[in-house]
């Protein structure tokens, strides 16, 4: 089961992001619709169409040995969804108070949290399963580590966030919650 | 394509197809005329004239709608298993539309139509039920078609017919009328345990086919016909016939007894699939009571058993009708708004339970029906969202959201609420939230829903069909990221669609693609050539308009770089875009993500020309984000598709679109010889007034001169027909060799004949390029900067203002500007889109623009063609000149002119090393008045190099000629140059203009200047009275004693010179006195030696006005204040030795010649002091005083004088004698004098009267008198006699004379 963590610039630019990998197992909730999905077409654009609609990570879990590597956990189907979800999570933010904002919205198999800093990034956490409690501290302590490393003054709000001490935190607490 | 309204169950399909030669718009014509009914109120369809057919048709003055929608296609084949299902999946009836002129058969025309029927539906669907078609007549054809016109099915509508709308009313009554017998005939086939058994078959049942039918429901055919339906069924008939006469609003009744029967039939399956067909088919014949009981029937059969696909679908029927129910009552207007729930919450609710039992079917058969079952579900969630969507979009529960849920156009609904703007801004689509209350959030968490890997089970036009619906609703939410996920799908099923076709090559194209043919042929030959027969770029541009909107939303603008036509369009300037420090945007894989899949899109369509347009866009934008590999792969793909658009005779070409690849213009400095300097005309008048520039160094007195800061400005001199180059510097901040195909100056003003250039500029690097170019004419020329041509773009004009102090500030303006807010976020989300911000940015820059703003290029003044000189030889060598310390040579210079213009003015200018120190220490000032004279009569009389020549000499064109220019040793002097100007100023030319233009040549040359000689212990001294007066020949040589009458009047000049260099030198010193006749005397000095010079010198006397004088200063500084504040008297002593020390330096010539070879020189005493005592004997006196010793001659009584010998007085001891002295007033003006006599030893001599203070009397003008004092010497030895005489009165006056004389008395001889 794997979470998917970005932290985002007021601006909305991506400034990290973590893929975390969890032990726990994956709840195989697959709606029976997706079972044995065709394998109907050879050109890029359908290999596009399967990753946007969440099916190679479905053809992952039926048929071990397909060609796909990579299926639901492709990077950039995971960074679409995420984007996407923005529009959910910016409606959502302006009407509620608490800068936790527990499974704002699904898409394919992915639930989306996020967390809304007082000076407007915005943590978002793509995951499978729900988890709430966790979810709410890791966010928490994100949020602890993101204040110390906004402090220094070379920080820009803009730029990617590069510091290990930083990565090195995250991923901890990430191990620890999630 | 298929529409996904909420009430889609409840509309009576009726295809419209063409039938025969119609054009497209004369069908759609005819069509939105027939389309204009969306539905039929019940009470207007005719009553079914057969019994057996009259149960869904309505009974008279019944309530009620049929609801009717107009598919422009059929389902596809593989949807047949629905028919039971969905019936209004299925177009229910078909209606052609034909067009004839007089000459068509009708007879073809039906039969077209027919055949047309038959190949949309396939056998084992029982659909149309019903079928008509329309002939339009055209034009004024009256006659021929009347006459057959009893074609059953076939209407012909005469063009004359007025009123053509209600017939088709009428028609469409008729067919609905039609359609409602055949669902009684539909139903009746299923109506017996053979047709139960076919629906309780399968999940997704279909009809038994007829051929069964009869066979085994009754082995008499004949009678089937005749059968009525409630003989099989009589329970349920009799319910529908009791119920029927009651069926105008209330048909509850009957209800459970219906259910008690009929749970006795059809033992091996359940009635449930049975009831709820006829709910469906109830629902569509717009009688929503009886559907609703039927359901309601059904679902109770559902419950037990596991059929969750059409307990679903039932529940749909359900959600449907409380709509329909709503729509009919009144229209939906609430009058009690105090309902905890919400009007349409039951609806919602049951449609959520439909979806969740969608999800999960409990039987799964084969990959055929998971499509059908896909498809079944996302129709479900569709029609969820559209319920929710229509009702947040119509502000609320009301007639308008009833319009939109039952609207059956071809193309989808959108409310008018819902416009661009609204979904723009968050404050007006969240006020539709708050109206309806029904959040956006909500209405796109159901719509998430249908997403899912599912849709890959689906037909591709299903589901570009249903992605298209998301797509759209999430739109109108304002939903634009997720808006952009879904349609990067819809692109992906079209592209798929078309490289498919494209792959199949023998198969025909698809007809509903991007409208591409290419017709794969393949050859009998291995390679195969895909040939393009026809290129119909019809959709094209929407599935370009579809990536340019993906692309916006994930902020990239594929626009950025436009097409342009690249013949006609003029060389634009480019807008100053002050996009250098761009805040970083987006979401940098999406973008290089998007970005790959759109050129890759457009290769496949294939547009070129969006390829290209696509790639450089994105090069331009995303520099910062892409990769090196990346950048290259966009650079090359778009130099691909440029030419290859272009090898296909496209003209259009991409706009320029590096921004700011010129970073610098700069004129290359012209070499020193070319560079022409501007004077002005009256720096050929000699102006004497002027101060010597020498020694000023020509320092501005002002601290800031703004005349001088006006032509320090960049108009430079460049001359007209010679080539000038401008370094041009341009910048690559790429990572691939950029290639420029014509890099040429832009220039206005004077003629400028260049030629463009191409230039690759590697990567990542700054590229210096020369551009050259001649001015044509004289006058000014400005560049504004560059025009600059990529490959397959347009030429474009860059330009570059000249960074002047204004130009710098308002770009540092700018940038700080720019820099404040990089760190501050007003805008989050897509409103901090790079375009979005610039556009609420400009109010605040207009203001600043308005500032009237005047840019300034690059200028260079164009003179007049100028002469060209050049040094041809010299007689230095290696431009090393080496000189003794004062040495006086000469050198000599050959000019050559190699232009074709004569050189009518040359005016040389020499400078040297020593003149900087010195006119430092000159504008220092802390030199005294003294030194300041020294130095300044060195740097004036006494310059290294001086021509002194004049200016107007003439060299022919092509010609030659010689300089001879004079040097002179001074030590110190290590570096030297000669410039020489020169100039064409007496044109022919009608060229009245008063300034004129030189050229300067300089000749630097290393000088070296040994010290040799050195003077010092000048002394003068009083000329002996003894002095032989005949020498030897070589003391004569040595001491020039010629001329010499009185020694009085002389006195001697004496130096010492020391040889300290390596090579004897004879020195020499010339007198030249008034009055006097030359003499000189001269002396070899050897090496390391020391000699005395001396040379006997006239004394004289400079008049009191002379030496009072201050000391002058060469230049003509003023201010200049004396530092030393001397008393007057010092002041004045001071004056006198100046001025005697001039006086004495102009009468003597000291030079010196090299013992064994021809150099000669000036050897300088300036550094000499004259003492105050060097000057009383210089000076020649006043009053002379003469002492002379005199002995009365024994016997005469005469007076004799003592015997003297070598300026020795003799005179005997005990003699009395008489000292005569002689006073002369030689000055001036009479005085009067005393005289003061003293002798030593004043003990061994006795004398007659007083010796001091001697009255002499007033003497006038060379008047002198003369003094007797009786004197006698008491003892042998040498006695010494001074005499000064004094003007009474004046103790001070220095104008006194004095004399001495000695005496050695000895015995009388």
């Amino acid at each position: 089961m794997s979470h998917h963590l970005f932290i985002l610039s007021p601006s909305d630019t991506p400034i990290y992001s973590l893929t975390h990998y969890s032990t726990k197992p994956a709840a195989s909730i697959g709606s029976p619709l997706s079972a044995n999905l065709p394998n109907w077409s050879t050109s890029a654009f359908a290999g596009t169409l399967t990753a946007l609609s969440g099916a190679s990570s479905a053809t992952q879990h039926t048929t071990g040995g397909t060609v796909r590597v990579g299926g639901g956990q492709d990077r950039h189907v995971i960074q679409m969804i995420a984007n996407a979800s923005l529009d959910a999570i910016e409606d959502v933010m302006r009407k509620e108070n608490g800068m936790y904002l527990k499974a704002v919205d699904k898409f394919n198999e992915w639930t989306v949290s996020a967390f809304i800093t007082p000076g407007n990034s915005k943590f978002l956490l793509l995951h499978e399963s729900k988890n709430d409690e966790g979810i709410r501290s890791f966010f928490v302590e994100v949020w602890e580590v993101y204040v110390k490393t906004m402090m220094n003054p070379f920080q820009s709000a803009q730029r990617t966030i590069v510091s290990q001490a930083f990565d090195g935190r995250v991923r901890a607490s990430a191990k620890k919650h999630l | 394509m298929d529409t996904h309204v909420f009430a889609s169950l409840a509309q009576v399909r009726i295809l419209l197809v063409p039938i025969g030669p119609i054009s497209s718009t004369l069908f759609e014509k005819h069509a939105s005329e027939i389309r204009s009914f969306d539905s039929i109120r019940l009470g207007d369809i005719p009553e079914a004239n057969n019994d057996e057919r009259a149960r869904f048709t309505p009974k008279p003055l019944s309530m009620g709608h049929l609801h009717l929608s107009y598919p422009s296609h059929p389902p596809p084949a593989p949807h047949s298993p629905l028919s039971l299902i969905r019936p209004s999946h299925f177009p229910l009836a078909v209606i052609g539309i034909a067009s004839c002129s007089q000459t068509v058969n009708i007879s073809s025309v039906n039969s077209q139509f027919n055949s047309a029927v038959l190949t949309m539906f396939s056998g084992d669907v029982p659909y149309p039920l019903a079928k008509n078609c329309f002939v339009f007549e055209e034009g004024d054809g009256t006659s021929s078609i009347s006459g057959n016109e009893s074609i059953p099915g076939l209407v012909i509508f005469p063009s004359v017919m007025g009123n053509t709308k209600l017939y088709i009313g009428t028609l469409l009554a008729d067919l609905c009328s039609n359609i409602l017998g055949e669902f009684s005939v539909l139903l009746q086939r299923l109506e017996n345990p053979l047709g139960n058994e076919y629906l309780n078959a399968s999940s997704l049942p279909t009809l038994p086919p007829l051929s069964e039918m009869p066979l085994s429901l009754d082995m008499t055919s004949g009678r089937l016909p005749t059968l009525p339906s409630h003989n099989s069924h009589p329970e349920i008939s009799r319910v529908t016939s009791l119920s029927a006469p009651q069926m105008k609003r209330n048909s509850s009744l009957g209800v459970p007894t219906a259910k008690k029967r009929i749970s006795g039939i059809g033992a091996a399956s359940s009635d449930g699939r049975l009831y709820k067909v006829m709910a469906d088919l109830f629902l569509l014949s717009g009688r929503t009571q009886d559907a609703s009981i039927w359901y309601t029937e059904a679902l109770q059969l559902f419950k037990p058993s596991v059929d969750s696909i059409w307990q679903a679908s039932a529940l749909e029927g359900l959600a449907t009708i409380s709509v329909l129910d709503a729509w009919s009552t009144g229209q939906g207007l609430q009058t009690s708004s105090n309902t905890s729930r919400e009007p349409w919450s039951e609806s919602s609710d049951k449609l959520t339970q439909a979806t969740a039992l969608y999800c999960k079917p409990s039987i799964i058969e084969g990959e055929q029906n998971m499509s059908l079952l896909s498809y079944l579900y996302c129709t479900c969630v569709l029609r969820h969202s559209s319920l929710l969507f229509s009702i947040w979009s119509a502000k609320g529960w009301g007639p308008l959201a009833f319009t939109t849920m039952l609207h059956s156009g071809p193309i989808p609904y959108v409310p008018p609420t819902v416009t661009q703007e609204t979904r723009d801004s968050w404050s007006k689509v969240e006020r539709l939230s708050m109206i309806s209350g029904v959040s956006r959030h909500s209405i796109s968490n159901v719509i998430a829903q249908a997403h899912g890997p599912w849709l890959l089970h689906l037909g591709v036009r299903e589901r570009i069909s249903i992605l298209e619906v998301m797509a759209s609703m999430y739109s109108c939410l304002g939903y634009k990221r997720k808006e952009a996920y879904i349609l990067r799908e819809v692109l992906g099923c079209i592209m798929d669609l078309i490289v498919c076709g494209r792959e199949d090559g023998s198969h025909p194209p698809f007809s509903n693609g991007a409208g591409l043919g290419i017709h794969g042929i393949t050859a009998n030959s291995t390679t195969q050539v895909g040939v393009r027969l026809t290129e119909r770029s019809d959709g094209n541009q929407s599935v370009l308009e579809l990536l340019k909107r993906v692309c916006r939303v994930l902020g990239v603008n594929l626009d950025a770089v436009k097409t342009v036509d690249l013949l006609d369009s003029p060389i634009s300037p480019a807008t100053d875009d002050t996009a250098d420090n761009q805040e970083p945007f987006g979401w940098p894989e999406l973008q290089v993500g998007v970005i790959r899949e759109s050129i890759a899109v457009a290769e496949a369509l294939p547009d070129f020309l969006a390829v290209a347009q696509y790639a450089l866009s994105s090069l331009k934008t995303l520099i910062d984000v892409l990769t090196p590999g990346d950048q290259y792969h966009l650079y090359s793909t778009a130099a691909r598709a440029l030419s290859t658009a272009k090898r296909r005779g496209s003209s259009t070409g991409v706009e320029f679109w590096l921004s700011r690849p010129i970073v610098s213009i700069a004129l290359a400095p012209l070499p020193l010889i070319r560079l022409p300097i501007e004077k002005p005309m009256s720096a050929l008048q000699p102006r004497p007034s002027d101060p010597n520039t020498i020694l000023t160094g020509a320092t501005d007195p002002f601290l800031y001169n703004p005349r001088r800061v006006d032509n320090a400005q960049d108009r430079q001199l460049v001359i007209e027909n010679e080539v000038l180059e401008f370094v041009v510097l341009l910048h690559n901040p790429y990572a691939f060799d950029l290639e420029l195909e014509c890099v040429s100056l832009s220039t206005s003003g004077v003629p400028f004949l260049s030629e463009p250039i191409r230039v690759v500029i590697p990567a990542c690097t700054d590229q210096p390029v020369i551009l050259e170019g001649k001015p044509q004419r004289t006058g000014n020329l400005v560049i504004r900067g560059c025009i600059v041509q990529t490959p397959g773009g347009i030429r474009k004009e860059i330009h570059l203002p000249l960074a002047t102090f204004d130009e710098e500030e308002r770009c540092s303006r700018d940038r700080s500007s720019l820099q404040s807010e990089s760190d501050r976020f007003k805008y989050s989300g897509l409103e901090a889109l790079p375009w979005e911000k610039a556009i609420k940015r400009q109010s605040k820059h207009l203001a600043k623009g308005a500032s009237d703003r005047t840019i300034r290029y690059l200028e260079c003044k164009v003179v007049p063609e100028q002469p060209l000189l050049r040094i041809r030889r010299t007689s230095v060598t290696h431009g090393a000149l080496m000189l003794y310390d004062g040495e006086m040579s000469t050198l000599q210079m050959t000019l050559e002119n190699i232009s074709p213009l004569a050189i009518d003015f040359i005016r040389l200018v020499c400078s040297d090393s020593t003149i900087a120190p010195a006119q430092q220490a000159l504008a220092e000032g802390n030199l005294s008045v003294f030194d300041t004279y020294e130095t300044e009569y060195a740097l004036i009389n006494q310059p290294v190099f001086s021509w002194n020549k004049k200016d107007d000499m003439t060299i022919p064109p092509h010609r030659k000629t010689s300089l001879t220019i004079s040097c002179f040793g001074k030590v110190g002097c290590t570096a030297g140059t000669i410039h020489v100007s020169y100039s064409y100023v007496h044109r022919s030319a009608p060229d009245v203009s008063d300034v004129l233009h030189t050229r300067q040549l300089s000749f630097p040359l290393m000088v070296t200047v040994y010290h040799m000689l050195e003077c010092h212990g000048m002394d003068i001294l009083p000329f002996p009275s003894f002095f032989p007066k005949h020498l030897d020949k070589s003391s004569k040589e040595r001491i020039p004693t010629a001329g010499i009458d009185n020694e009085t009047n002389w006195c001697l000049f004496a130096v010492d010179v020391r040889n300290a260099y390596g090579s004897p030198f004879k020195v020499s010193v010339d007198r030249m006195q008034d009055g006097v006749p030359d003499a000189g005397s001269s002396v070899t000095i050897p090496p390391g030696l020391t000699s005395r010079v001396i040379i006997p010198i006239r004394k004289f006397i400079l008049s009191e006005e002379h030496t009072s004088r201050p000391i002058p200063t060469l230049s003509d500084r003023q201010f200049v204040v004396d530092k030393s504040k001397l008393p007057e008297n010092e002041q004045k002593v001071q004056r006198e030795l100046f001025w005697y020390r001039e006086e004495l330096f102009k009468s003597l010539c000291c030079r010196w010649q090299e013992a064994n070879g021809t150099r000669f020189g000036d050897l300088s005493l300036r550094r000499q002091r004259l003492t105050l005592n060097m000057l009383e004997t210089l000076r020649s006196e006043t009053i002379v005083v003469r002492l002379s010793l005199v002995r009365h001659a024994t016997g005469t009584g005469s007076a004799v004088p003592v015997a003297q010998k070598h300026g020795k007085h003799y005179p005997p001891s005990y003699h009395i004698l008489r000292l005569r002295t002689k006073i002369t007033n030689m000055s001036r003006t009479p005085h009067a004098l005393t005289v003061n006599i003293h002798v030593e030893p004043t003990e061994h001599m006795i004398h007659d009267g007083a010796l001091s203070e001697i009255p002499v009397g007033t003497l006038g003008k060379n008047e002198s008198q003369e003094i007797d004092v009786g004197i006698c010497f008491l003892s042998h030895g040498r006695f010494d006699i001074n005499a000064v005489a004094k003007v009474v009165g004046n103790p001070h006056q220095h104008e006194k004379g004095m004399t001495h004389l000695a005496c050695i008395v000895g015995p009388e001889e």
